[in-house]
């Protein structure tokens, strides 16, 4: 992010709205982030104070007073109390996530309660919404589940972090934006044909016929793996989680994917979607698969770093680097 | 935010609601025609037995009765209003109305915008009892209210229904507890907010009950008035106060009669203050009657003027009428203190000619009693010889002097004078004046108080309803003299009040009774506080707040400095409040401090803590390394995991704080610790 020398106007309208994405984490909450609003109920009670105090004023009853002024002092107290909710608090954020087109994408970010708890935290941000108690010291890692539409590159954008404890009449904000994006992958296209068979054919297996391969070995589960995968006999063991990893029986090779294998009749996104159901299915089938695509070579193998470079190459594709 | 108002409320919530609601409404009950007050009541209840039976069926949704059927429920009411009161656009319809509507917007609330309208409706009718009442009584009453105000605020903005749900008592101690902080700014504003010299809008002319004498009598109505305990006004003398024969309190002079009801005559200006040394200087606190005139003692020497702590200030608040009755612009409907002077005496001169002329009209019906007074008058044809004439006659004949004379018809003083011959001051008074104008005389009647009893505990003196009293005046040498024919028929009425005069089986309200001990006492103590309540919070208006102003020497402060300083007030207070909270937050990180030590030492001692974990193992990992520190370790574990993670109450808190303490420092060096490692 180029954060250009910016004028004085700009630079408060950063430090008021934050909209660019420049805080560095972690970020602490103080004063001069938090805003306090009335919230609709609050301007209801003191519309209602408000009347209480004109007819207390008109008919001179003390006694009105003191109640209205007692039920003024609960409300200043709750202001302090929902500017006390948020101050302090830790926010850093901790990943962006990937996604397939359509799903939601979850963002982690860490909370801190700090030295106090925390009630009723709301963080908002690009659509999702998320809330959290937190005890005091507690530290709390929160998804904000984003929906996605598109492929591509997408930033969480600004994270609106409010609360509205302790009696819901005051509402305390604070805008924190991190420069946190996540990744799109293009959705896979449904029903897809089959990959191009591998240099040495053999290319009738499906998806789920992973019976008839050979377990390879195990790895580290990571999440994310096919739950039909997992190595449930370690798992009983108390060895951990470990997912088999399987090499095809048949000796296959590998299976060559460009963007020139794809009808060119098919618009760009109907190429993608299919050439990503097709590095799903290599993956699946526990095929090495290559990558071509305009500007991007990607050479076969079969990993889990190799099929997230693949998705990442296909959601990035800019049609006009062609 | 349209989502979170239309989010349903959940038993709970509207149980806080409900409770609010009930808190508000019980301080009004005694003010309410009793069918409104149970019917508001009654339908706060009903949602509560639904909200039980929705408990036992376990349903999800909280049953209500329909929009439709409430809205036909409130047009009955209020038509029922209506037909009780007479009138609708009132005060007193309208808060009943109020009262009665708050329960049955209760009976139908479902989402969290309803319980936000029910907020605000019940804060307002808890407003409502002080229309009627101000007494210490009532403002102790409020508090429930203010305090069930935010245990509901609360429970309505709580996110997760059922989750974390705080019990009772802690959400009542929370409330109290911001109430508490908030304290200094409610005490602030009731000192500095500027009260209204004069109402925003006029007050609605309310058909309200009057209190206190009238400017009417007809047989019974004072011995009626005289069944109440209800303290009339409160005075506090500069100096002794007068004898009791001399405390005739000045009210309401009756010229017109009818043959049986006495009225006043509309007030008429041109009456002239009393002149003399040694004026008897007091202050009265009068109690709102919804009357125009106030009280003073006999003769007045001076208007009164409001009276606003140490400076008396602006002009006075009635006029002088030409019967001698202070006469305010508008009926009183707030408590008002007021600075007199008045000049003993019994006789003052005639102000008109006019006076003599209305006065000494013949009074109509009552034959016997002409008859009677003209026969006397022949046999006695000067003045002051014909009144001495007939006030012995009083005392001679028969009569008794009671609070529960016989039923008089036609021709009342007849009655009263030649066969029934038991009366009240109202009787006596009556009669007198009756008799000296079928002589020719001019005479009227005075109402007003005879009497009021020292209260020792505050030094001032309570008038009572107990002490209204009529009396008589004559024009005798071309001035008008006071004469008081009760006093006459039974003298200790005047020396010793009402409960030494009358038979001992009259009903004499309880506080009129001089003699009844510790109850008297307890009753005065009491009426102690209520009065210094009434002068320091009730009475805390315009006037007085001027003169605070002026005595901290805030008066004349430009805007922009009072401005000022109210912000730094503010601020101030703000910081108190985060002082509070940082007292109690370093009890938490001193707990986080005295834990990093110990977790530093040991691992300068061999073993270190991987970030991931808890304190019970790593403490029972360390007692296992040094067993013979095993019991402490074990302590140290246990105190911080409950520190940490723990419900703890406050008290709690600072001895696992000290227990923590007191275990590390047992422990030794962490080369000591390194040394005696048992691996």
């Amino acid at each position: 992010m180029t954060v250009a020398v910016l004028t004085w106007t700009a630079r408060l309208r950063q430090r008021a709205f934050r909209s660019r994405p420049a805080d560095r984490a972690p970020v602490v909450l103080r004063h001069s982030r938090i805003y306090i609003l009335p919230t609709r109920r609050g301007f209801a009670i003191i519309a209602t104070l408000i009347l209480m105090l004109l007819t207390s004023l008109n008919y001179a009853l003390s006694l009105g007073l003191v109640l209205t002024f007692f039920l003024g002092g609960l409300v200043a107290a709750a202001l302090l109390h929902t500017f006390r909710n948020l101050a302090g608090l830790e926010i850093k954020p901790l990943a962006g996530g990937e996604a397939f087109a359509g799903e939601p994408l979850a963002f982690s970010v860490a909370l801190a309660a700090g030295a106090i708890a925390r009630r009723a935290i709301e963080l908002r941000a690009a659509g999702a919404m998320a809330s959290v108690s937190l005890v005091p010291y507690a530290t709390q890692a929160i998804a904000l589940r984003v929906p996605t539409q598109a492929r591509g590159r997408i930033a969480l954008g600004r994270i609106t972090l409010s609360s509205d404890q302790p009696l819901g009449l005051w509402r305390g904000f604070a805008y924190v934006h991190f420069p946190l994006t996540g990744v799109v992958f293009p959705a896979p296209e449904l029903n897809a044909p089959p990959p191009p068979a591998g240099a040495e054919g053999a290319g009738e297996r499906t998806a789920g016929a992973s019976a008839d391969s050979e377990l390879a070995g195990l790895r580290d589960y990571q999440p994310g793996d096919p739950l039909q995968r997992v190595a449930w006999k370690a798992v009983a063991r108390g060895a951990g989680w470990f997912s088999k990893s399987f090499e095809g029986s048949s000796g296959q090779g590998t299976v060559e994917l460009a963007w020139a294998s794809v009808p060119a009749a098919l618009a760009i996104e109907a190429r993608l979607a299919r050439l990503t159901a097709w590095v799903l299915a290599c993956e699946r089938a526990a095929r090495p698969f290559a990558l071509t695509l305009p500007g991007v070579q990607l050479r076969p193998a079969l990993s889990r770093e190799h099929l997230r470079e693949a998705l990442t190459a296909l959601a990035l594709f800019d049609a006009d680097t062609r | 935010m349209q989502a979170t108002a239309a989010r349903p409320l959940d038993p709970a919530q509207i149980r806080a609601l409900g409770v609010l609601l009930v808190a508000a409404q019980l301080p009004l009950v005694v003010h309410l025609p009793i069918w409104v007050a149970a019917f508001g009541l009654f339908v706060a209840g009903l949602r509560f037995a639904l909200l039980r039976r929705d408990g036992r069926l376990l349903r999800t949704r909280p049953a209500r009765i329909p929009s439709w059927a409430l809205a036909l429920f409130a047009v009955a009411i209020a038509l029922a209003l209506r037909k009780s009161y007479g009138y609708f656009v009132g005060r007193d319809p309208c808060v009943a109305f109020l009262f009665v509507l708050a329960g049955i917007k209760f009976l139908e609330i479902r989402t969290a915008r309803d319980g936000t309208l029910l907020a605000c409706l019940a804060m307002f009718v808890a407003l409502t009892p002080f229309f009627y009442s101000q007494s210490l009584l009532g403002g102790l009453a409020m508090l429930p209210a203010i305090v069930a105000a935010g245990v509901a605020l609360e429970a309505l903005a709580r996110r997760e229904p059922g989750a974390a749900d705080p019990s009772m008592r802690s959400a009542w101690t929370r409330s109290a507890s911001l109430i508490a902080q908030g304290l200094p700014i409610a005490a602030g504003l009731f000192l500095v907010f500027p009260r209204l010299a004069t109402p925003l809008w006029g007050l609605p002319a309310d058909h309200a009950a009057q209190s206190g004498l009238s400017d009417r009598m007809a047989p019974g109505s004072i011995s009626e008035l005289s069944l109440s305990d209800a303290v009339a006004f409160r005075v506090t003398f500069d100096g002794p106060p007068p004898r009791p024969a001399d405390r005739y309190w000045r009210g309401p002079v009756l010229s017109l009669f009818n043959g049986r009801e006495w009225r006043a005559l509309p007030p008429r200006p041109g009456g002239s203050l009393a002149r003399g040394d040694r004026p008897v200087r007091y202050a009265v606190t009068l109690e709102p009657d919804d009357h125009r005139w106030l009280f003073a003692l006999d003769l007045p020497s001076s208007l009164p003027v409001a009276d606003s702590g140490s400076v008396a200030s602006s002009g006075p608040v009635a006029s002088l009428a030409r019967d001698l009755q202070l006469v305010t612009r508008a009926p009183l409907t707030r408590p008002l203190r007021y600075v007199q002077e008045s000049i003993l005496g019994t006789r003052h001169p005639v102000a008109s000619a006019d006076e003599l002329r209305i006065d000494a009209r013949m009074p109509p019906g009552n034959p016997r009693a002409v008859t009677f007074a003209q026969a006397l008058r022949r046999e006695h044809p000067g003045d002051r010889d014909y009144i001495a004439t007939v006030l012995r006659w009083f005392r001679d004949q028969p009569f008794h002097y009671t609070l529960q004379p016989p039923l008089l018809e036609d021709h009342p003083v007849d009655a009263f004078l030649f066969d029934t011959r038991r009366g009240f001051c109202e009787h006596f008074a009556s009669a007198f004046v009756v008799l000296l104008r079928a002589a020719g005389i001019p005479a009227r009647v005075v109402t007003g108080y005879q009497g009021g009893e020292i209260n020792p505990r505050g030094g001032y003196m309570i008038v009572r309803q107990s002490d209204a009293h009529a009396w008589a005046e004559a024009v005798v040498d071309g001035q008008w003299q006071r004469f008081d024919p009760t006093a006459v028929v039974a003298p200790s009425r005047i020396e010793r009040g009402l409960y030494g005069s009358v038979p001992a089986s009259d009903p004499v309200p309880l506080f009129a009774r001089g003699d009844s001990g510790w109850i008297n006492n307890v009753q005065l103590a009491l009426d102690a506080i209520n009065y210094r309540w009434r002068r320091n919070v009730i009475e805390f208006d315009h006037d007085r707040q001027r003169t605070l102003w002026r005595n901290w020497g805030l008066d004349g402060f430009p805007a922009w400095q009072a401005a000022a300083v109210a912000m730094a007030a503010v601020l101030a207070w703000a910081g108190a409040v985060f002082a509070a909270f940082a007292v109690k937050r370093r009890r938490g990180e001193r707990t986080v401090r005295l834990w990093n030590a110990l977790c530093r030492r040991l691992a300068r001692a061999g073993l270190p803590r991987p970030a991931w974990e808890g304190p019970i193992a790593y403490a029972s990992r360390a007692a296992k390394r040094w067993p013979q520190f095993a019991i402490a370790f074990g302590a140290i574990g246990d105190a911080y995991a409950m520190l940490r993670f723990g419900p703890v109450s406050d008290d709690e808190r600072s001895a696992l704080v000290a227990t923590l303490a007191r275990a590390i420092e047992v422990l030794p060096s962490p080369a000591a610790l390194r040394a005696t490692a048992h691996t």
